[in-house]
């Protein structure tokens, strides 16, 4: 555990009067709000630690006490004893109890300060200090679930552990890279009786296939040998279901395109339809021609091709 | 619409302790919606989030409302571009 040095934080000096801390907290919090910065983890993360600062800087007792342990903070419960024993004869008294002082809540974990803090102050500040806000609704959890292609090409049930609790949900088919889907009533449980926060699943869709996707759409190449291309023919091409036939036209150019109506992805929430399977050709150039195709190729380059 | 969804407006005041007007305010200004049923005026609990959002930069960072709709609008404009690189970055796919 390391020490945590709330004036820097803050960007104050130890000099710092009531007023210079509740301005730089204000600064900084406005910078760093998670209403302000959401899915910003880092300004987050930084938010919840100048609270902190601010939290200790503020009250006049935890101010002292970190004044005066600061770096020895690991000590402090000894030397409190010793101050303890000397007040018993006459000397000081201490103690840290609440105040009336504002702390912005956010939208938080539970673990909002941290173990330097909890360590020096106890659980019981802290505990003042990151639930002071009474809240309706619960909290909304969010959650990122990675799923590969394959995974999202049919509807498909998967169990979740949120907060140590198993959630089954069937996850729709054609779900995108990067959606969020809100789950209600999955979040943290409400107060004084109020709705249950919601459950948000980000997805995060790692592409397992040879296909190229844009929403419902897929994308593939597929060589065709020269012949196939100038005379027509017929290839072997592969869907999401399979392979299937497909007529090559004659005079197929490379770089042409076909599409093949109703096998690309699943559309989202909507059961029974799909994309199309747009299939780009590249045809194959021969090399290394045997002596008789050179002939034949000479044959053709006379003929004007 | 459920009426179990619907929170009156008079109770979430009581609630979060913040005055009729401030949700009058947001309400006038386009930033939640309000509800009324037989005279009374509700709140959709699907619109709480941003409500509290709203309560606690007022609160809490000393926002006012003129603030708070400039807020609202930016943050409307950040989630818009946030889907728009959503988008773009999975079409950029097709080309990678």
């Amino acid at each position: 555990m390391e020490f945590i040095d709330y004036y820097k934080l803050l960007e104050l000096d130890k000099s710092a009067s009531k007023a210079d801390i509740k301005k730089a907290y204000r600064k900084l919090a406005r910078k760093y709000h998670p209403d302000l910065n959401p899915n910003d983890k880092e300004a987050q993360a930084k938010f919840q630690q100048i609270n902190e600062a601010h939290e200790v800087l503020s009250d006049p007792e935890k101010r002292k006490k970190y004044d005066e342990y600061g770096k020895d903070w690991q000590h402090a419960d000894q030397f409190e004893q010793a101050k303890r024993q000397q007040a018993a004869s006459g000397g000081f008294g201490g103690g840290f109890g609440g105040g009336g002082r504002q702390t912005y809540s956010g939208n938080f974990d539970d673990d909002t300060f941290s173990d330097f803090f909890e360590q020096m102050f106890g659980g019981r500040a802290r505990a003042e200090g990151a639930h002071r806000g009474a809240h309706f609704k619960g909290q909304d959890f969010n959650a990122e679930l990675q799923l590969k292609l394959s995974d999202v090409h049919e509807s498909k049930k998967h169990t979740l552990t949120v907060n140590g609790k198993n959630i089954r949900l069937t996850i729709p088919a054609g779900v995108e890279n990067g959606q969020t889907i809100k789950i209600k009533g999955h979040g943290g449980p409400g107060i004084q009786g109020g709705p249950k926060g919601d459950l948000y699943i980000t997805f995060n869709i790692l592409n397992d296939t040879n296909f190229r996707r844009e929403k419902e759409n897929l994308y593939s190449t597929e060589e065709i040998d020269l012949t196939a291309a100038a005379l027509g023919g017929e290839i072997q091409v592969n869907t999401f279901n399979g392979k299937v036939k497909l007529k090559v036209k004659p005079g197929t150019q490379n770089n042409s395109k076909v599409k093949l109506k109703g096998k690309g992805f699943p559309k989202y929430k909507k059961e029974g339809q799909f994309g199309d399977l747009i299939i780009t050709y590249a045809i194959k150039i021969p090399e290394n021609l045997t002596e008789k195709q050179k002939e034949l190729f000479q044959e053709l380059k006379k003929t004007g091709i | 619409m459920k009426n179990e969804e619907l929170i009156p407006a008079d109770e979430i005041c009581v609630r979060y302790q913040v005055e009729r007007q401030f949700v009058s305010s947001l309400y006038e200004s386009g930033i939640i919606e309000i509800v009324t049923v037989q005279e009374t005026e509700y709140i959709h609990c699907d619109h709480l989030a941003d409500f509290e959002k709203m309560m606690r930069l007022h609160k809490e960072l000393d926002i006012n409302l003129e603030g708070l709709e400039a807020i609202n609008h930016l943050l409307k404009q950040i989630q818009d571009l946030h889907k728009d690189n959503i988008r773009l970055r999975n079409r950029l796919g097709l080309y990678e």
